[in-house]
Order: structure tokens, then sequence, then C-alpha cells
């Protein structure tokens, strides 16, 4: 059972991006008032806002924290067709007595022709990478070549996707085992384009990025992608937020170690929701990977989870404003049948009385069970029909 | 109004009431519906007295509340109203038509929002007529009040024949032209845009004559954002275009993306630069969410647009309506049937899991944060594995190294799995037991021996002999095997116990004990002892609670006959597979099979791994029991079952099985402890081992049990010495540059870390406050100015000296007082003791002119482990 309890975030528009640190201590949030916030957890679990600052001059779409190994380090990007580094500083102001932080920028990168839509740190065996994805259909990996000068950044790769790209996600396993890879998604909303995910492979003998895979199954924009953290598992689990919540199953077929080139994969598909009924918007896995939480446009959030046979299920909703939902079905068939009953019920009404005057009141309820109507995808409340 | 296109209005006033039109007028209240989270629209009034409608506009001023301008296909404006009680100025107002001079059709109506008496009508060409007329609804009421009495008896003649007709408008604007959609400017109430035949203009109301226009074919449903009064929207076809009024010359924005034409464009009136749009024939309202202000000023930033398309219904939209205040609310009404939706725009959800199992998300502005409840009634079973190894290794499962049965319990003991993990220590220490008593035959391989499980231990072949059933007449021998491996075998399962004694009577009194009756009948069954399986039966029956047809059983049992054809076998072996538990069903099936043919016993999947190899142990033969355990072991490969550790054993079949768990489970947590126990040259050296003993480290870390890791990294340490990380930090002296360290001169990289600098009043260590390379004296503390090595005095920062304290903690604290430590950035430093008393109270360096503000530097530093004590 899950609870969900709101915290006054203050921002002037809407929050693009939730980030949480290593240590689920400290959490940043970016929108579209061009600002960043940080927050942190206090030793009684409320969260205290201890840094706000203006980032960009457009809507920034994401923020996402470095590896603490590397400092208290941001990074954003926005719809100013940049992104940036930003680092916590103990300044010599008496800010932390007053529970404030300071935050100053780094670095500026600007590359991007078109609106950078994510930016994502690569795992922390790599060493210290940004990576970032734009409108243009780049995807730039720039590298500090020395962790303790953030404003150093070089551009190590600039990989091509063809498409626009929307959102980005590196595989977080460290294992030696598996080579460094990373998912980019696409929203174009072009469906006759090729797939709209791509996954990309480090060749060591070529030092290159190499497209590994297309998910060519994939046709409808993408708005997200996320790695499930490996934890040493021996496949990788992708999960996609398109029209529906996709989850994929990218098992490595083990080769010889002579062979060179990009690793092959079976690629299986676990699951695919359409519960969302529309767009799904978000997907996030928790540290193990055992539970996804997707967010779309019925305004719900929706948890899942896996059982030992791999079955994945739905196991909490939860509507946008922290409200339970009662009631644990959410079936589109559910709603098909809702509605057909409402239409029924409600034409009897109807039939009962007469069309003769021209100005007269009946009273036609949206006769629905209760029990389903509410997780409906569309959230429609009233039927009524004439 | 060709019933076949309706559209909503919502009442400006009322945020529960709304109009719908087709070939009628029809209002709607929307409310709660009783109970339930949905609502329910209730018709509250009908009116069809206006035929031929083409377009309609509400009133937009509080009184009178339900006044309607209908524009007719006539070109006429009718004034009507929605069943309210009719205050005196409605009255007035009700029923008054607006007449042109030449009939056509009147495409469109806007009321003045200010001067509300102001109906601005759009109307289709008529040769040189004007098209845009604005009637003044109240101009008769104007006379009323200042009129001649000539004038009002005409009127009052004129209303006598035909009703209250006016004919003659306010203004007349579009001559010669086409007026489409219309519009008033908010920015000023005396503005008109009008969507005339291929141009946009603006009329302006107190210079008539002039007119500002831009040609564009866009000039349909014209509205104003209702939050940024120079922002407009118009279309054509499937071409919406966004226009600045600042720079009329062109739009600033053009989305082309419609295959089908558009029908209708609507601002949200609740959010800033959110537009709505519906085209013919489809089933999604697109939405385009502007982010930005447009700016008519260096046109090269276009505004940033998000783009969303939404399905309110299955149905195809005929129309739909934003709620004027409620948040990003609106009504959908279907193209046919009437059928409306309460539809809610959400705002896209963004969310992110915390390493703690706490997830946030954001929606709109707000923030949401939302932990699994821990308090719930739900059984633990049901939660996640990241929940399940934080408790886990809170409690310290995994690191009881002494009494390893305690693992299972710390992990919550409810887990079938893990129990059957008990038992894997217990065989590794059993095996270097047992291997020690093998020695003798087994040449060579005792090392790999002891982490091997009973699939590589039963190879050899074993002695066929034929054992009778003891205590019962039968004359039947059922063929049983014996090697000094399957003895072993069976004492890994736990049937017999340690030693030369291989009677199972032990491990039946213990199983009777946790009253596992017919787990215990059927173990004396299988060891053909009859009548001490009826005997734990009948005991089960009497003590344990509900059990009594175990009697049943028992009295079943007891009819055994060794016969091969006779009615008990017939009906044992088709009824058995009604027995509800395993165990008594394999008892029969163990009865009523031939020898050598045992597949009911063999294959039952729910009776536990141990007892089936344990029974494969005795009465299958060397061709048989290797290719059952091989069976075994890889469907217990496959299935990521834990309970195959005991065929497989630590090796690289084990880590297999291993595989296929973490695989399954993700359990990381149980993957390392397990493996640790294995074989430091094979298995540990796995690379999918090093990669859990990775993944939980990290785990650990993330959660911030920094001690818990600590602890594993010494245990594994141990374990696995190769495991073990060099010393972190050299300190060497300023003189002579070489390491300070006393112990590490010959090895300096096996320093043991800080230990050295500690006194601790130990005499022989007396000299340590000096290089042991140079005898120059080391650097001084910067608070006692002692030089480092001199043990701490008391630290009068603390005072607390007189204070309780637990004595053993103080002693352990005292120790660490002696260390030096030094601040990374100024390189000042001293005691450890002191520098910690000094930050106490002060955030600045301690070293005079030093403004480092040493303590706060590291954030890291300053997050407190989740497990400490």
């Amino acid at each position: 059972m899950f609870v969900a309890r709101s915290i006054t975030a203050d921002h002037k528009d809407l929050i693009h991006d939730v980030s949480y640190d290593f240590h689920g201590r400290r959490m940043a949030t970016c929108s579209s008032d061009q600002s960043v916030k940080v927050w942190d957890k206090s030793e009684n679990g409320d969260w205290h806002c201890t840094a706000s600052w203006k980032t960009h001059s457009g809507s920034v779409w994401r923020v996402t924290w470095a590896h603490p190994e590397f400092g208290q380090v941001l990074a954003s990007c926005s719809f100013d067709r940049t992104a940036a580094v930003w680092e916590e500083i103990v300044g010599e102001s008496n800010d932390k007595q007053r529970g404030l932080s300071h935050w100053i920028k780094r670095t500026t990168l600007v590359d991007s022709r078109t609106s950078v839509t994510d930016v994502k740190f690569a795992p922390k065996h790599m060493g210290l990478m940004l990576t970032t994805c734009s409108a243009d259909g780049v995807v730039r990996i720039y590298e500090a070549p020395d962790v303790m000068n953030l404003s150093q950044w070089s551009l190590q790769h600039e990989i091509s996707c063809k498409l626009s790209c929307s959102c980005l996600s590196w595989n977080p396993s460290s294992s030696r085992v598996h080579p460094s890879m990373f998912a980019v998604g696409s929203d174009d909303i072009n469906v006759t384009c090729s797939g709209k995910v791509q996954i990309y492979e480090y060749n060591e003998n070529t030092r290159k990025y190499a497209k590994a895979e297309t998910l060519m199954t994939v046709t409808d924009a993408v708005h997200d992608i996320a790695f499930a953290p490996n934890l040493g598992r021996s496949f990788h689990i992708l999960a996609i937020a398109t029209k529906d919540v996709r989850l994929f199953k990218l098992v490595p077929i083990r080769k010889e170690s002579t062979s060179t080139g990009p690793t092959k994969f079976e690629v299986q598909i676990v699951a695919q929701f359409d519960n969302h009924n529309s767009q799904v918007w978000r997907v996030s896995w928790n540290i193990t990977s055992t539970l996804l939480a997707s967010s779309g446009d019925d305004g719900c959030v929706r948890l899942w989870k896996a059982n030992y046979m791999d079955n994945w299920k739905c196991t909490g909703i939860l509507k946008g404003d922290g409200s339970p939902l009662t009631g644990s079905s959410g079936q589109p068939t559910a709603m098909s049948t809702v509605l057909g009953s409402s239409i029924q019920t409600s034409q009897n009404a109807l039939n009962g009385i007469s069309a003769g005057s021209s100005l007269k009141a009946l009273y036609i309820s949206a006769h629905s069970p209760n029990h389903s109507h509410i997780h409906t995808p569309v959230g429609q409340d009233c039927h009524a029909r004439r | 109004m060709s019933g076949s296109k309706p559209d909503i209005l919502w009442s400006p006033h009322h945020p529960d009431r709304y109009v719908i039109c087709d070939s009628e007028l029809g209002l709607y209240r929307i409310g709660p519906s009783s109970g339930a989270e949905e609502t329910t629209a209730t018709l509250l009034a009908i009116n069809s007295d206006t035929p031929y409608m083409k377009c309609v506009a509400w009133y937009p001023k509080h009184e009178p509340e339900c006044l309607l301008a209908v524009g007719q296909a006539n070109g006429r404006v009718v004034l009507t109203s929605l069943g309210q009680t009719h205050s005196s100025a409605c009255k007035e107002l009700v029923g008054k038509e607006f007449v042109p001079k030449h009939a056509r059709q009147c495409n469109t109506l806007a009321w003045n929002p200010v001067d509300s008496n102001l109906l601005a009508a759009g109307l289709d060409k008529h040769r040189a007529d004007f098209s845009v007329l604005i009637w003044d609804v109240s101009s008769r009421m104007a006379l009323d009040s200042g009129a001649s009495a000539n004038e009002k008896l005409r009127l009052s003649l004129a209303e006598a024949d035909s009703g209250s007709v006016v004919t003659k408008p306010l203004y007349e604007l579009g001559q010669n032209d086409a007026c489409l959609s219309l519009c008033w400017l908010l920015r000023d109430s005396k503005l008109l845009l009008a969507g005339m035949h291929r141009n946009l203009a603006i009329f302006d109301l107190r210079n008539t004559s002039q007119k500002t226009f831009v040609n564009t074919k866009a000039i349909q449903g014209v509205s104003v954002d209702p939050h940024f009064h120079d922002r407009v929207a118009s279309y054509y076809e499937g071409q919406l275009a966004i226009w600045d009024l600042r720079k009329f010359e062109k739009p600033v924005l053009t989305l082309t993306e419609q295959p089908k034409p558009l029908t209708k464009v609507a601002w949200c009136p609740t959010r800033t630069g959110l537009l709505a749009t519906l085209t013919r024939d489809t089933n999604i309202i697109r939405l385009y969410d502007m982010q930005h202000t447009p700016t008519p000023i260096g046109d090269e930033t276009e505004p940033t647009i998000i783009e969303r398309s939404v399905q309110p219904c299955d149905g195809q939209i005929g129309s739909f309506a934003w709620h004027p205040s409620s948040q990003n609310r609106m009504v959908v009404v279907s193209a046919t049937n009437r059928v409306m939706t309460d539809f809610t725009v959400f705002e896209r959800i963004s969310l992110a899991w915390s390493s703690t199992s706490s997830l946030m998300w954001a929606c709109g502005r707000h923030l949401y944060d939302c932990a699994e409840d821990s308090g719930g009634g739900e059984g633990s079973a049901e939660r996640d594995i990241a929940t399940k190894m934080r408790q886990r290794a809170g409690s310290g499962y995994g690191h009881d190294t002494v009494q390893l049965w305690r693992n299972h319990l710390l992990a919550g003991g409810d887990d079938p799995q893990l129990k059957s993990l008990v038992f894997l220590p217990m065989m590794v220490t059993h095996m270097k037991l047992c291997a020690e008593d093998l020695e003798l035959k087994i040449q060579g391989n005792k090392q790999s021996l002891v982490y091997s499980g009973i699939k590589n231990i039963v190879k050899t072949s074993a002695t066929e002999s034929r054992r009778s059933w003891s205590g019962s007449e039968w004359q039947t021998d059922v063929p049983r095997f014996h090697s000094d491996e399957r003895c072993l075998a069976l004492r890994l399962c736990g049937w017999i116990s340690r030693g030369s004694d291989i009677d199972v009577e032990t491990f039946l009194r213990s199983l009777e004990q946790e009253g596992e009756w017919e787990r215990a009948a059927a173990v004396a069954l299988f060891n053909l002892d009859i009548r001490r399986a009826i005997q734990i039966l009948n005991t089960g029956a009497s003590t344990a609670k509900g059990e009594l047809n175990l009697n049943v059983v028992a009295m079943a049992l007891s009819g055994y006959s060794d016969e091969k054809v006779c009615l008990w076998r017939e009906m044992c072996s088709s009824l058995r597979l009604q027995l509800n538990n395993s165990y008594l069903c394999i008892m029969f099936a163990f009865l009523t099979s031939e020898p050598g043919a045992y597949d009911g016993v063999l294959f039952e999947s729910s009776v536990a791994v141990r007892d089936r190899v344990a029974f494969a142990c005795m009465f299958l033969n060397d061709v048989q029991l290797p290719r059952y355990i091989d069976k075994l072991t890889n469907e217990m490969k496959g299935a990521g079952n834990l309970e195959g550790v005991l065929l497989t054993g630590l090796t690289n079949d084990g880590v297999d099985l291993m595989e296929s768990y973490v695989d399954r489970t993700g359990d990381v947590q149980t993957a390392s402890f397990c493996m640790l126990k294995g074989s430091p040259v094979d298995v540990l050296k796995d690379p999918r081992v090093q990669c859990w003993i990775e993944n939980y480290r990290n785990l650990l870390d993330a959660w911030r049990f920094w001690h818990k890791r600590a602890e594993f990294d010494i245990h594994r340490g141990k374990l696995d010495p190769s495991s073990k990380p060099l010393a972190q930090v050299f300190v060497s002296c300023n003189f002579c540059g070489k390491s300070i360290s006393y112990s590490g001169a010959a090895v300096p990289h096996q320093g043991r870390g800080f230990s050295q600098y500690g006194v601790g009043g130990s005499p022989t260590k007396s000299k340590v406050t000096s290089c042991p390379g140079c005898r120059k004296p080391l650097p001084r503390c910067a608070l006692c100015l002692m030089n480092m090595g001199t043990p701490v005095s008391h630290c009068p920062g603390t005072g607390r000296s007189e204070e309780k304290v637990d004595l053993t903690r103080e002693n352990k604290l005292a120790q660490f007082n002696n260390w030096f430590t030094w601040c990374h950035n100024c390189r000042h430093g001293g005691h450890a003791g002191h520098m910690l008393s000094w930050f106490r109270d002060h955030t600045e360096c301690p070293v005079s002119a030093c403004t480092c503000r040493c303590m706060q530097l590291d954030t890291t530093g300053n997050l407190l482990p989740a497990d400490s004590s």
C-alpha cells in the first residue's frame, strides 16, 4: 500500500522533472519557470527547499544528479538549446546556517542547435561523463577529464540518430561483462519512420558508439525510456513510455570473445500495458528494478510488479493529486462495458418520457458501477445521452 | 442548425451549467453523483423555439443570467432564454429579433465583454452589403427612457405586428465582404477582430471607416487568448495560425499537421497558453501548450510548443468546451446522440524512485511524496524485494557467521526459498567433516569436494541390497542401494545424522516435534517401517487440531498388501491424487509403484527437493540416479529454485542456478552471501558472482548502510583475501619524505591505517611524536599545539567528563581522539578529538587567518549512516 502526501513546491510553472540523488536524501526539480530547485530531506522525513535559482532562458526539461563521488553536481537541459552543469559550493556567505546552499554554474554546453531534451550522467565506472540528446536527433557525450575541474568538458562523441530525440537512458550495469550501452527514444510522430528506440553500444576496438539494436516494433512517439538497474541479472530490461507502457528484455547472446562488433541481443517483449489508455509520459524503476512506476494521460501513476513467473501486473494506482483510488481494476475492457451499460440505462430513462413539450426537465444519470469507472483512463465522469 | 453538429457553451457565471445546441438548446447542470467520484448531468431545460440555428452566444453579464443570442440561417439574430424566472430586464430582451436588410446566413455572434449591450453578428456576403453588423440589444430600452412619445408609439405599433424587431444596427462594417468569425479584443473593448473572406480585419468602433487587416486564408474561429490579450488563434482547413496583434503582418506560428479540417479551436481559460483543437471525424482533441509568450521582436525564437493529444471518449467528438473556472476541465459532446463526457486534461506527471523505495512525482506545480506504508496490514511477503533486502540488511541478515541458521530468522522467516538455504552453510561444514571421513577413499580432490553438491557426489557405484519391510508379514523385498557416497548424500539431505549411525529415528523425532506429521510418516515409510509411519500419523491425528483424517490415512496405509493386482492398489493409485498433502500422496505412490519406477514420488514438485533426492539415493540404481539428479538439477537451474543448491553445491552449476534466481528475484543479497561461502578459486572469481557482490555493496552504499557494507567487506576479506583493498593513505615526513608509519617501515603498503599514530599510553610507542626516519618532530595539533603522537589531554570543549557515559564506548572514542586528522582543503589539522569538539561550535578552521570551512566541504560527509546504532 502506497500513501502519498503533498509537498508545496512553489514553482511558478509546470514541473517537468524530478530527480533523486544517489542516497535519496536530496532531490532536484526543474520547471517551465526556468528554474531548478534543490530539496533536502530532514531527519524527520520532511523536504526543505535549500536552493532555487534561474538556470536557463527557457523551459528546463530535465535535471539529473551526478554520483556523489564527483561532488554535489547537477546537470540540467533546456529548450534554450543548452545543457548546464552545476556544482554546490560552500560559499563565503552564511547560507548554510540559514539552511540554504549555493550552486554555481560550472559550464554551459552549447553544441546543440535545437532544444536539448534530455541529459544524463553515464554510470560512474565510466568516469564523469555527461550525455545530452536534442530535438535535432543528435546524442552528445561529454567527458570531464579532470573530475576536480568541472568547467572543462570535452565533446567525446557525437552520434546522429536521424530522428528527433526525446529521451535517453544509460544502462546502469556496472559490470565488466557488458559494454557501456545507452538507449535513445524519439518523439517523432511519423509512424512510418523506423523504430523509435535505438540502442547504442561502445565498441572497445573502434572506440566509438555503434548502433546495436533498433526496436522496430515501437513505431509511436516515445516520451520516456528507462533501463532497469541490472543488479547482476543476465539480461537487461528496458521500459518505454509510448502510447502504452512497454517492457523489453534484452538478452545478450553470449558470443565468442574473439568476435568483434556490437553485441547481438535477443529482444523479447515482456509486457505491454495500455491501461493509461493514451500517451504514457514517464517510466521509472526502483533500485532493484522490481517495481516500475508509470504516469500517463489518465492523470494517474501506476505501479507495476512482476511475480515469480515474470508476469507483470499492476499493483497500485494513484491519482496525480495523490488521492488513492478505490478498487484495483482499471482494465480498458471494464471501461467499454461501463460505457455500454450507461447508454443502455439512459436510453431506458428516455424511452419513458414523451418528447412533446419544448420545455421540460428530466434527470439522466450516468449510471455506472462505481468499482471501475473512476479508473477509466480517459477520466470522464459523466455520460448522458439523448 | 442541422442537428448533426452540436456545440457546447458553458454558462459564464454558473460553474455547473452548460448549454448544448444542435437542433434545439438544452441546458444541463453537472454535479457529483451520489457516492461515487463521477459526475452526472441533469437536463434542466430544453428550448426548441428557434429553428435554423447557426450560432449561439451567451450573454456575458450576470443579469439576466440565462440570455442567449441565436443566429439563424436567414441572418436574423434572436434573443432567447432557457427556463429561468424572468426578471424584468430579461423579459424585455427575450424574444427580441435583429434583422439584417438582406437575408443570408448568420455565421457568428459575439457579445462585447465590456459593453454588454453590443452584439456583433457576422454574416455571409450579399452583393455590396455589410457583413458585420453590431446590434445594440438595449436600443429599445434606451428609447423607452429618452425617446419621444411619437417614436414610442411607432415602436409599439411595430411591436404589435412583428414583435420587438430591430432592423437598424448600431454599426455596419465589412462592406462587400463575408464574415466567418468574430471576436472582441480583450485589450480594448472597442476593437473587433473579424475573420473576413481571405483576410483578418480589426475594426475600431471609434473610427469605423478604418480597419487594420492582413491577407490570410486562416480566417475561421478567431479567438483571443484570455491570458495574453495580444495572442490570437485562427484556422483554415487543417492549418492553425497563431497571431500576435502587435506584429500582425504574419502569423508567429503556423501548425499544419492536421490531415482533416479543424472544426473548433479554444484557448484554455484556466491556464496560460493552452490551446485545444478539434478536427472533423475524430475522437482526439489536440492540445498545444505554448510555454513562452511569443515575442514579436527577434522572431528567431519560435515559441515552445508541447503537443499532446487526448482522447476523452471512444466515439467521434462533435464539440467541446473548456470549463470557465475548473482547472483544465472540459465537457465533450459526441458527434451523434449527444453523449457527453466530463473530462479533465491532466498535467504530465514526471516521477522518480528514490533508492529507499519512495516515489516522488510532480503533477502540475505540485510535488507528491509517496512511500510504501510500512504499517500496512499486508504480509511482508507482498513487499518488494528492495524493501525486504533493506530490512534484512538492517537486521544483519547474512552477517551472522557463527550461528548460520539464524540468518533465516533474520530474513523474516517467511520465505520458503531462503529457508532451504539454511542447509547450505550446514552443508559446507558437513562436507568438510565428511570429506575427512572419505579422505582415504577419494584421493586428491578433497578441496573441490567440499563445495560440491549431491550431483557430484553420487557418481560412484553402489551395492544393491534387498531389504524387507520391518514389522510386517510381507515377503516382498524392496531393492535398496548403498554406498558411502549415497550415505553422505542422505546426511546432506538431513535424513541421517553424521557419524556411523544410519538410523533415521533422530530425524523422525525432530520432524514430529515440528509437527510435520505427513513428512515424518513418509520418511518412515521410505525406510520401510510401515508401523512407525502409522504410529506417527496416529500421534499427529491425536495432537494436531483438526487433522483427524490422518487417522484415515493411517487406516488406508495399514491395508497395504503386496499383491500386484488387488482393489487396494487400484483404488490407492487413483485416489491418492486427490490427497491435499503431497507427502501423503507420495506415500501411496511409493506403495503402488513397481520397484525402480518411482516417478510418482520423484516428480512430485511440491515435495521438498531434499526429500526427493534422499529418496532417489535410496531407491534408484546407478543408471537411474545420475539421470534423475541431472534432470532435477536442470529443472532447479531453470526455475532458479534455491533448494537446488543442495544438488549443485557452490560450484559453477550453483552459480548458474543462482543466476537464474537473481534473474527472477533480484535478490543479490542472498546471492552474495551464498557465493561468498563458495570456493574462492572457481566461484568467487566468476564475473557474475563479482557482479552480484558489487551490486549488493552498491545497494548498501545507496541505503547509507555503510557500517553494514564495511562489515560485509570484512567478512568477504576473510573468505576471499584477494578482495582486501590496499592502504589508502600514506603520510610522509615533512623533512625526510619517508613514511612516518612505524610498523609499515618494512612493508609500507600493508600499513594498518591510522592506528599507528595512536599512542594509547603504551611505553613502546612513546617516541611516536617524532618521525621514525629522521627523528624530527611531527606537526603540531592546531588546537593543543602539541606534536602529534602526544596523547590527547582532556578536551575542554566537550565538558562532559562528569556525565555518565558508556565506559567501553568512551574508551573506544578516547582511542579515536588520539588520531591525527586534517582538512584536505587547507591542510590544517590536529587530534581528531580536538577537531571534533572545535567544529561543534565553529564553522571555520581553528588556525588563525584560515577561513576554510573544513567541516562543510563534503556534503556526503555530513550525511549520517542509516545503520549506526
